[in-house]
C-alpha cells in the first residue's frame, strides 16, 4: 500500500514536472476556477513553546519558478497527503519557500516531508473544517 | 499528550467535510460533486476512501493522493465552468458496499467559446466508514467519441505502469 502511494504521488509528480497534457474532464479546456498550485513539503517548521508548527519549507512541483515573497499571503492549503490529509490552513505568509500559517485553522502537527499540497487563493476562513 | 494528539490526527484526517456528513451513498455522490462546484478542495476529499481509484476517460489515478494532485483540481474547474443536470441514477449493493450509476448531462462553453454539450456517465462504488460512506472508485465516460479520444490523446504520454495487472 505504501509503495502504491508512492508510486502514485510520483506518477502525478512526474506529471507535472515533465508538463504532461493532462486528460479527464480537463479535456474539456475551461478557465481555471482559482489560481493554484500544487507543492510537496521538504522540511518542516521548528515548533513553538508548546510543540505546535505553524510553518514548513516546500517546493513547488511544476516549478518553473518559486514562491515569490508573500505571494500566498490569505491563501488556502489543504494537504493532499499523509495524516493530514484533506485539513485546511491558511496562510499568513511566505518568505520564498518557508509557508507560515495561521493559527485559524490550528497547528500543522502531523504534516510529513513528502507530503503534497494544494495552494489555493481563495480564503481558508469558509473552508471546511476538520471533523 | 501524544495519545491526545494522535487521536485528534485521526479524527482530523478522516473527514473534513463543514457540513455534516453525508449517510446515504447518493447523497455522498451529490456532496461530491457541490463540493468540486463550491471549490471547496478538502471538502471534495473528505468524501474519498483513502483507497480511491479513479478511470477517468481512459486515464487511471490509482490513489487518492494522485487524483487530488493531478485531476481533482481540473474537474474542480469543469465542475465550476459548467452545468451538470442529473438525467438518471440507479443505486445498489448491500451492507458496506454500495455502487451509484448516473448520467448527467454537461453544458457550458469551452474558453473559446464552443460549447460543451455532452452525456457523462459515472459509476460510483462507495463503502461505508464509520456513519458516513466514502467513494473508493470513480469511472468517468462520455457517450461523446470526439471527446473521449480527445482525452484519450491527451493522456497517452501519462505514466500508468502503477496500474499494470500483476502477471
Amino acid at each position: 500500500m505504501r509503495l502504491l502511494f508512492r508510486l502514485g504521488v510520483l506518477a502525478a509528480l512526474c506529471a507535472y514536472a515533465q508538463g504532461f497534457a493532462l486528460a479527464g474532464h480537463d479535456a474539456i479546456d475551461v478557465d481555471p476556477a482559482l489560481k493554484r498550485y500544487a507543492g510537496q513539503i521538504t522540511a518542516l517548521g521548528a515548533p513553538d513553546a508548546k510543540g505546535e508548527i505553524y510553518s514548513f519549507r516546500a517546493k513547488r512541483i511544476r516549478a518553473e519558478t518559486a514562491f515569490a515573497p508573500d505571494e500566498l499571503r490569505g491563501w488556502r492549503v489543504t494537504i493532499l497527503a499523509g495524516a493530514r490529509f484533506a485539513n485546511v490552513f491558511e496562510v499568513r505568509g511566505n518568505s520564498g519557500d518557508e509557508i507560515t500559517v495561521t493559527p485559524v485553522k490550528g497547528p500543522l502537527n502531523g504534516i510529513a516531508v513528502k507530503d503534497v499540497f494544494v495552494v489555493e487563493n481563495i480564503p481558508a476562513a469558509g473552508a471546511a473544517r476538520p471533523q | 499528550m501524544k495519545l491526545a494528539l494522535a487521536l485528534a490526527l485521526v479524527v482530523a484526517g478522516t473527514g473534513g467535510a463543514g457540513a455534516q456528513a453525508p449517510r446515504i451513498p447518493s447523497e455522498t455522490v451529490d456532496a461530491f460533486h457541490a463540493a468540486l462546484r463550491n471549490k471547496d478542495t478538502a471538502g471534495a476529499l473528505s468524501l474519498l476512501d483513502r483507497g480511491l481509484v479513479v478511470f477517468e476517460f481512459g486515464a487511471v489515478d490509482p490513489t487518492v493522493e494522485a487524483y487530488g494532485l493531478r485531476h481533482l483540481p481540473f474537474d474542480m474547474d469543469v465542475a465550476v465552468a459548467t452545468q451538470w443536470k442529473l438525467e438518471t441514477r440507479r443505486t445498489g449493493g448491500e451492507g458496506s458496499e454500495r455502487w451509484v450509476l448516473s448520467t448527467y448531462r454537461v453544458t457550458g462553453k469551452h474558453r473559446d467559446g464552443t460549447p460543451i454539450d455532452q452525456t457523462t456517465l459515472e459509476t460510483v462504488l462507495l463503502r461505508r466508514s464509520g456513519e458516513a460512506f466514502r467513494i473508493v472508485h470513480f469511472h468517468w465516460s462520455t457517450s461523446d467519441p470526439a471527446f473521449q479520444a480527445r482525452s484519450q490523446r491527451a493522456q497517452k504520454n501519462e505514466p500508468r505502469d502503477e496500474m499494470r495487472p500483476a502477471r
